[in-house]
């Protein structure tokens, strides 16, 4: 564990030494946030949309903002970088247990996006969004966001063990826009057509997403909250057992 | 050859190796290609004697690497068998890593962190504490006169800066046997001439280094015995005297050879065929 800790502290201190990454994996989500936002709270009032429950459109879209940063993590990369740099060779070299290595990474990027969510949400405070389940929803608002981007990160760190390459590594990171877009992202899933409706329900990210517009726009609901951790858990376990095996067996 | 084994620390067994550091019994990898199986390295066999600085010579994919990854735990073993400091390498990959330092190709070195901070964490995860790893790191910045740049994020450092790093990095823990893969291949002559030093030194306290390089002239200077492998076996073994004083004698009066005649000679190449392979050759 102290391994893990240890690489996760290194991980952590990358990250803040690119700060470019940082601002750029913030930047586009809320420049989403924006766009979207603009485009159709004219269509959705908050005073005669039910579904906003008398919050703007913007409370609406942070979710996908949310999940957006927390895609963002530049775990992957790091790892196959040092894999075509020969680092990763070194620190299989060490007498630590090889699933330190990507876990180290998985720790930060759990530390990073609790980071982001937080300064997301503040940012959106001023622009009246709110969280309406309170203090303890905010708390699972940001632990929600940051343990999808663990979970994400280690899907993208499959690839990068699995292919050994930045490019593959980058096309693999495109994988989530489908999913993403493949939910209830604009209007709830009551309202959407028949097809996208059971494409959404079919789709594990679309409970991640209700528990996130849950959390802003309702009070504690754990009818909605639950099944989105249940998501993060249930895909978590298959993430880790993945990363595990794969670090075991790289040759 | 069969090895006695008898019980070593930490319930290790540990097999009797009179005086050898590294032993390789027909040591074998294959990898499945497009092509189909690639036989890298075909049945290696080899000693590395405790406290020498052993070179390991080929041509370009000849296997040299793909040795040092197998006796490095980096690589599994197709079949045959390897020990380090009287342990297997398959067997205890974990204790193989205590004993062992490990600097391969490139310099292999996160360039986000600083000097300090990289070779600080490795003493950590070596379980050295907080302190004791602060310590040695500086004791190793000392020993590669990086002490200047210790602070700098590795990024900012010259290719002779990030070897002579890579060095101490592999030496944190204090190995028994240091790996090197061509440890100065692509330094400029100074930052080379540095290296050897540091190896002189590093092998003066009783560190068994096993080198492998192109550079036939960096063999003749740093090396007690040597091997040269091609085509994934070994061709010829000995001591750089020795190996020049059998092809002399194979060749009768001429010239006195040099280590490049013997490589060329153990290779099956000359001058003309391998010049695109062995052109640094200088010796």
């Amino acid at each position: 564990m102290s391994a893990t800790i240890e690489l996760g502290r290194r991980a952590l201190r990358e990250a803040i030494r690119q700060p470019d990454a940082l601002l750029m994996t913030m930047f586009i989500p809320l420049f989403f946030l924006v766009v979207n936002t603009g485009q159709a709270a004219k269509i959705f009032p908050s005073g005669s949309t039910e579904f906003l429950e008398g919050q703007g459109y913007g409370a609406f879209q942070l979710p996908i903002t949310l999940l957006l940063a927390a895609s963002f993590g530049m775990a992957a990369l790091f790892l196959v970088e040092e894999i075509e740099g020969g680092y990763f060779d070194k620190l299989r070299a060490i007498p630590i247990p090889r699933y330190a290595i990507v876990l180290g990474r998985l720790v930060a990027e759990g530390a990073k996006g609790v980071v982001l969510a937080t300064v997301i949400v503040l940012l959106a405070l001023p622009f009246g969004i709110s969280i309406a389940s309170g203090p303890l929803g905010f708390v699972l608002l940001v632990a929600l966001t940051a343990l999808w981007g663990v979970v994400y990160s280690g899907f993208i760190q499959l690839i990068a063990l699995k292919s050994r390459s930045a490019a593959a590594v980058n096309s693999g990171g495109l994988i989530f826009f489908p999913l993403l877009f493949l939910t209830p992202n604009f209007v709830p899933r009551e309202l959407l057509t028949e097809p996208m409706e059971v494409a959404a329900t079919v789709n594990p990210v679309t409970y991640l997403m209700e528990a996130l517009r849950s959390l802003i726009l309702d009070d504690l609901d754990w009818g909605k909250i639950l099944p989105g951790f249940g998501v993060v858990a249930a895909m978590g376990v298959v993430m880790l057992v993945l990363n595990v095996r794969m670090i075991e067996r790289y040759d | 050859m069969r090895l006695a084994s008898s019980p070593g620390p930490k319930g290790i067994e540990q097999n009797e190796m009179s005086g050898a550091a590294v032993r390789a019994e027909g040591l074998v990898k294959h990898y499945d290609g497009r092509e189909g199986t690639v036989e890298a390295v075909r049945g290696v066999d080899l000693e590395v004697h405790a406290g020498e600085v052993f070179g390991f010579l080929g041509p370009n994919g000849a296997g040299k690497s793909t040795t040092v990854r197998m006796l490095t735990t980096l690589l599994s073993i197709t079949s045959g068998r390897a020990e380090v400091v009287g342990i297997d390498v398959a067997r205890n990959p974990d204790e193989v890593r205590r004993r062992i330092g490990v600097a391969l190709q490139e310099a292999g070195l996160d360039p986000r962190q600083t000097g300090r901070e990289l070779l600080v964490m490795h003493g950590r995860l070596f379980g050295f504490g907080a302190v004791e790893a602060k310590e040695r790191a500086q004791q190793l910045l000392a020993l590669v006169e990086l002490e200047d740049a210790a602070d700098r994020v590795i990024k900012g450092y010259s290719g002779g800066m990030q070897r002579r790093l890579d060095l101490a990095a592999a030496l944190v823990h204090e190995p028994e046997v240091l790996f090197l893969d061509e440890p100065t291949t692509g330094l400029d002559p100074a930052s080379r001439l540095t290296v050897w030093e540091e190896l002189r030194r590093i092998n003066g306290r009783g560190t068994t280094v096993f080198l492998t390089t192109q550079y036939l002239e960096e063999a003749d200077q740093l090396c007690d015995r040597l091997a040269i492998i091609d085509g994934g076996r070994i061709v010829r073994e000995g001591t750089p005297a020795q190996l020049k004083a059998d092809l002399r004698a194979r060749n009768g009066h001429g010239p006195e050879p040099t280590l490049d005649d013997v490589f060329l000679d153990a290779t099956g190449r000359t001058r003309e065929r391998g010049a695109g392979e062995v052109q640094e050759v200088t010796a």
